[in-house]
């Protein structure tokens, strides 16, 4: 790393030293003497001079008779849609208290309060992941500039002064708590009394205007040492702000307990909500100082490998949360040990067995054609299922199938035993994996809930947009490379089946998938609604991002192609270490730009009965007796959660591609 | 010219070597049109021929004809004793004995420069990662940049990708060696720095078949020199013969307007 560093310092100096005499020649104090340092001052680019706002403005707002035309326009229908906004939301007609008690509704639907703690195990484990993350490898570049915070501290308050003048003034209330009325029409505060009623907004823009104002003036006459404070610390710190909030500041307490409903504004919002918040903050804190202490402790090539376990606990985590803590699996023990257990290490010790076998140097063909035997009776083990020839359970088809496949790629390993312990080690590992996880679904769950469904809200949406992703990312891969295949039977079944789903709308698939799949599963199988219209969307989405992975493949220059086959790779090696990793990362853009279609898409289940977080607030909250028919207030609401979690995506999405963008062609 | 004048041409000592790569009428079409018609020539072990000719003249198409990246239509392509048929598997051996080097360097963008150097020997020779590492070492010593090992080729001059992309092909120790315009991409100054890898690599008794457009290399450093024109070998001569003393019109023609 240091080795690294040093070469690229001098790199970047050697480079410097040619252009700085050429470049602009910013001003040179005469009193420094020392060539050297004066020659580095050449060969640093001028420093951008500081330009007031007023200045910026008439430069980019009003530079010509039409900009400033249009700046007008544009800028009063910015006004009108604002002002409209903050006449909605702020209006004393509004049932904001329908969102803030149904909160626990709208993003987990009735998962039973007194299991509710399986829902912050699952949280903290996704929050302690990112923390790891975040301090294990995020903030290596400059930080954020205490500048550019201090430019948007003043901006917000700007805008809250802005949006105080702008709302109209408030509703008078009468004495019985009704809006006072002369001739049907409302009656309302003079534009005085409203502007010294909104003080405390007032105060609030001033200060965050005059902290704004006080730091850029303390960086600029570097009163303040450093100019940038790092990114990730800066946004966790500011986490805490609300989190701290929810101890100080009356916000009120809504909730409908035990169907009662509870409406206490004057007081702190309550302890089960405050008390887990604090706690993911605080662990997304320690986890993210154990990934910087980690940091410190290892060297990059240590840090690079530390990636793989970190990876690996991420894909992991959507199925051992799921089914391990959400669910809660009721397991009858005589069946596990009896039926379960035996199963997975017969299929354990035999797999491994025949990959010994199959890896033995010099097996050759023979091993291709055991393997094809081995795929033909794994094939007919299904084609019986469905027909009910004979029956075997699910994952002894699953197994022998997984073995007929990993015995088909088993020649790759052959010859060192080194290589054949790890392939049969690997082997184990996935018989394990897979014996677990289809024990624990096919068990039934403790956590008892009014609707079929385990979960509904917003969590159902997240659980069915991340499943979808991981599912049809590896698929969309796989019929992508199979459309650009030579071989006429994949090509001919990638472009048909991309063909026929996306000539198909995506509401078609999910009613089909909801209702007629369970028609065609094999006899004495079933599968949930959430889970078979999560299905729909895999194959849905795999179709899409199969184009676009095409697309990317069909960027990756011919040379690549040559020089591969040149230096004697095979076309499968060719494939995953030449062409895909360049081909996926040209399609990150329209990769990400499906994932957040899907996301969004997966608003769609509210059509076929399920209750995520659309149903909650177009139906549900409008139906309850409190509230009956509020449901602008929840769409606004809803609306807010969809917008933070794609845009979330996208932003990292961006990340990604400069990252990646490190040795671009 | 007849095949005898061809044979004739080489020195004795050459002609007791083994041959390395025998093409016999070779013929190649891209649609109707002919690119490579009857191409018949043999190319010794440790020799070094430089491919000469017009632009368009088959030379480039020829060279690909050899590790297969083109398919020819007739005649026969012999590498080391294999013959060049659909066979993958002899497709597969003759790769891995031959090294190529591209006009446009074509390294792989995504991946470090030692990366580059080992993903072939890591995975068609089936070398351990340190073994390859410490191999890749050694050649970026050989071609003068060790110190660039951990670079993207984004990062490099071309002169400096083109010494990687040599390094790249030597990695798997290949038997021959195939240049196709290696300096052709090239800015003049980085002109001489992958020259002067070849001419050592040369020295070092690689077996090698270059077509390039340097005519310095290849009066200093051929055995032999092969003129192509319309898809077809004019002359074959050495490097002496060819330069002051050539017989065929279309060679003289060639020399006077690139000399």
């Amino acid at each position: 790393m240091d080795d690294a560093a040093g070469t690229r310092g001098t790199a970047a100096a050697g480079g410097a030293g040619p252009v700085g005499p050429v470049g602009p020649v910013g001003p040179v104090d005469p009193a420094v003497t020392d060539v050297a340092a004066a020659a580095a001052a050449r060969a640093r680019p001028p420093e951008e001079t500081y330009r007031s706002a007023g200045e910026w403005i008439r430069k980019n707002l009003f530079s010509s008779r039409l900009n400033s035309l249009l700046t007008i326009a544009f800028g009063l229908l910015i006004l009108f849609a604002a002002r409209g906004l903050l006449n909605f939301v702020f209006s004393e007609e509004r049932g904001w208290d329908a969102v803030r008690t149904n909160l626990r509704l709208i993003f987990t639907h009735a998962y039973p309060e007194e299991q509710y703690v399986r829902i912050w195990v699952c949280v903290g484990t996704l929050v302690v992941l990112t923390g790891l993350s975040l301090g294990l490898f995020a903030g290596r570049g400059e930080g954020v500039q205490l500048q550019k915070i201090s430019t948007v501290m003043a901006g917000v308050g700007a805008a809250i002064a802005l949006g105080v003048i702008l709302r109209e003034p408030s509703v008078l209330i009468g004495a019985d708590g009704a809006v006072v009325r002369e001739n049907d029409d409302v009656v309302r505060q003079s534009f005085f009394e409203a502007m010294a009623d909104r003080w405390a907004w007032w105060l609030a823009a001033a200060v965050l205007i005059a902290a704004g104002v006080v730091l850029r003036r303390a960086v600029a006459s570097s009163k303040v040492s450093i100019s940038s404070v790092p990114a990730v610390e800066f946004a966790v710190a500011l986490l805490a702000l609300p989190v701290l909030s929810a101890w100080i500041y009356p916000w009120g307490h809504f909730a409908f307990v035990d169907g009662t409903f509870i409406a206490e504004p004057g007081r702190t919002v309550a302890m089960s909500t405050k008390v887990p918040w604090t706690v993911m903050w605080l662990l997304v804190v320690a986890a993210m100082a154990l990934g910087r202490l980690m940091r410190r402790g290892f060297d990059e090539q240590q840090q690079q490998r530390m990636r793989i376990p970190l990876n690996l606990l991420w894909l992991a985590s959507p199925f051992a949360l799921y089914w391990v803590i959400l669910r809660d699996p009721h397991l009858e023990w005589d069946r596990v040990l009896s039926v379960d257990i035996p199963m997975g290490v017969l299929f354990g010790v035999i797999g491994a067995g025949v990959l010994w076998m199959l890896t033995r140097p010099g097996v050759g063909e023979l091993g291709r054609i055991i393997a094809i035997v081995l795929l033909g009776v794994a094939a007919f083990n299904w084609l019986a299922a469905f027909f009910g020839w004979y029956s075997m359970l699910q994952k002894a088809r699953l197994s022998f199938l997984l073995l007929a496949l990993v015995a088909l790629a088993a020649h790759n390993f052959a010859g060192e035993s080194i290589k054949r312990r790890r392939l049969v080690v690997a082997w184990l590992v996935l018989m394990a994996i897979v014996h677990y996880f289809a024990t624990l679904m096919n068990a039934p769950s403790t956590v008892e809930t009014p609707t079929e469904a385990l979960i509904g809200g917003f969590a159902v949406t997240v659980i069915v947009a991340v499943f979808t992703i991981m599912l049809s990312f590896p698929l969309g891969v796989l019929l992508a490379l199979a459309r650009t295949s030579r071989l006429p039977i994949f090509r001919v079944m990638a472009t048909s089946y991309i063909e026929v789903i996306r000539g198909v709308p995506l509401i078609t698939i999910l009613i089909f998938f909801a209702i007629i799949l369970n028609l065609f599963l094999p006899v004495g199988m079933e599968i949930s609604l959430i889970a078979s219209a999560t299905l729909g969307y895999t194959l849905f989405s795999a179709a899409y991002l199969a184009e676009n992975v095409r697309g990317g493949l069909q960027s990756v220059r011919r040379g690549q192609f040559e020089a591969s086959d040149a230096v004697g790779l095979s076309t499968t090696q060719r494939t995953v270490f030449v062409v895909l990793p360049q081909a996926l990362r040209v399609s990150i853009p329209p990769l990400v730009g499906q994932m957040i279609a899907t996301f969004k898409e997966t608003s769609l289940l509210a059509i076929i009965g399920v209750f995520d977080v659309l149903r909650m607030a177009n139906s549900v909250i409008p139906a309850q007796t409190q509230f009956l028919g509020i449901k602008r207030e929840g769409l606004l609401f809803v609306s807010v959660v969809y917008w933070i979690f794609a845009y979330t995506l996208s932003k990292q999405s961006q990340r990604l591609e400069r990252r990646l963008g490190v040795g671009e062609r | 010219m007849s095949i005898s004048d061809a044979t004739v041409a080489v020195s004795e000592e050459l002609a007791a070597r083994d041959d390395m790569i025998v093409c016999r009428d070779v013929d190649k079409w891209f649609g109707d049109f002919q690119a490579l018609s009857g191409i018949t020539a043999t190319i010794k072990e440790q020799e070094i021929v430089v491919v000469l000719g017009p632009s368009g003249s088959g030379k480039s198409t020829w060279i690909r004809c050899i590790n297969r990246l083109e398919a020819h239509q007739n005649g026969q392509i012999i590498v080391d004793g294999i013959e060049l048929t659909n066979d993958l598997r002899n497709i597969e051996k003759i790769r891995s004995e031959v090294g190529m080097v591209f006009q446009q360097f074509n390294l792989f963008p995504h991946l470090t420069v030692v990366d580059n150097i080992t993903l072939a020997p890591i995975w068609v020779r089936k070398k351990s990662r340190p073994e390859a590492e410490e191999l890749a070492a050694a050649l970026l010593e050989r071609v003068g940049i060790p110190e660039q090992a951990e670079k993207f080729p984004g990062q490099l001059s071309g002169g400096q990708q083109q010494r990687v992309a040599i390094a790249r092909a030597l990695a798997m120790e290949p038997r021959v060696m195939l240049f196709d315009e290696p300096t052709s991409a090239l800015d003049p100054e980085m002109i001489k720095e992958v020259l002067d890898v070849m001419e050592e690599l040369a020295r070092s008794g690689m077996t090698m078949m270059v077509v390039t457009h340097e005519m310095g290399f290849a009066r200093e450093v051929a055995d032999r020199v092969i003129f192509m024109e319309g898809g077809e070998i004019v002359e074959v001569g050495t490097p002496h013969h060819f330069f002051t003393d050539p017989t065929e019109e279309r060679t003289k023609l060639f020399l006077s307007q690139v000399l």
